[in-house]
């Protein structure tokens, strides 16, 4: 047991708890908290990870750009107290946390059969230290520029979109 | 298979840990009837595809895994702004966000 395996553990203690406080607590402004929570444990999975330029992405987008939001419209929403914060009926819950058990028991079975666990020993060398900016910058402008392209286009559409939605005459209305 | 078990943490706990947090984010959206706290909830199934994404491309050697995480980070920031936009014309009509008015939209 390394100081690597133990930050790793502590990392996945707090994203595991605060992912669970985004879903059990009821206030949605905690939620939105917990969430900041565990998009930062997740960036600390990425630098143990080497992915040094992500984990810097993931604090920007997702704990400044998203989460800020998330609190702006619930801010907005100015809901006092939420009245059905969980869907209704304990045979329907025991269900849906029953099918949820049953994938993740799918799952971890199958990690636990097919893999070999590979250990930090036999993670290749990088010799670029770590997955640095301009080697990510060189593949994702020369392999991945239509990706890229597509992303800007879907981008916009989106910009439009929200805003043609949250306009005050829209179409959604019932 | 013993020595697979030890606590050195490896790819297989990275995978584990995104296991894991997936399914606590589909607990939410299945669980949950507030729709911010449902989109939340798909904001925590995208990351742990990143976790994994990330993990796989490390022990491959490859940079292939971050830069998915990136289109995967664009596209999640979208759906979040659509659906907090949706969020939002469903509040100004309903005065609540329960998930059971967007039965109601019609285009």
């Amino acid at each position: 047991m390394d100081a690597t395996s133990l930050t790793f553990y502590f990392l996945e203690a707090l994203i595991l708890l605060s992912a669970l406080g985004v879903v059990l607590v009821s206030n949605p402004i905690y939620s939105a908290l917990f969430l900041v929570l565990s998009m930062i444990g997740v960036a600390g999975i990425f630098v143990s990870l080497e992915a040094y330029f992500v984990a810097v992405i993931q604090l920007v987008v997702y704990a400044g750009a998203v989460t800020v939001l998330f609190v702006m419209v619930i801010m907005l929403f100015n809901l006092e107290k939420e009245k059905k914060a969980f869907s209704q009926g304990f045979f329907s819950l025991l269900l849906r946390v029953g099918i949820i058990g049953a994938i993740w028991a799918v799952v971890a079975s199958a990690l636990k059969s097919t893999f070999v666990n590979l250990t930090p020993e036999d993670m290749p060398f990088l010799d670029n230290g770590g997955s640095g900016v301009k080697v990510l910058a060189e593949t994702l402008f020369t392999q991945y520029v239509f990706g890229f392209e597509i992303i800007s286009v879907l981008l916009v559409t989106v910009i439009v979109g929200a805003v043609a939605l949250a306009r005050a005459k829209g179409g959604t209305h019932a | 298979m013993l020595e697979s078990m030890d606590f050195t943490a490896g790819l297989s706990h990275y995978l584990m840990l995104s296991a894991l947090m997936f399914c606590i984010g589909m607990l939410g959206v299945l669980i949950r009837r507030n729709t911010i706290v449902m989109l939340m909830s798909i904001e925590l199934m995208l990351n742990a595809v990143n976790i994994s994404f990330v993990a796989f491309g490390r022990y491959q050697g490859t940079d292939e895994g971050n830069i998915i995480v990136f289109f995967v980070m664009a596209i999640a920031a979208a759906e979040a702004a659509i659906g907090l936009a949706l969020a939002v014309a469903i509040f100004k009509r309903f005065k609540e966000i329960n998930i059971r008015f967007f039965e109601r939209l019609k285009g």
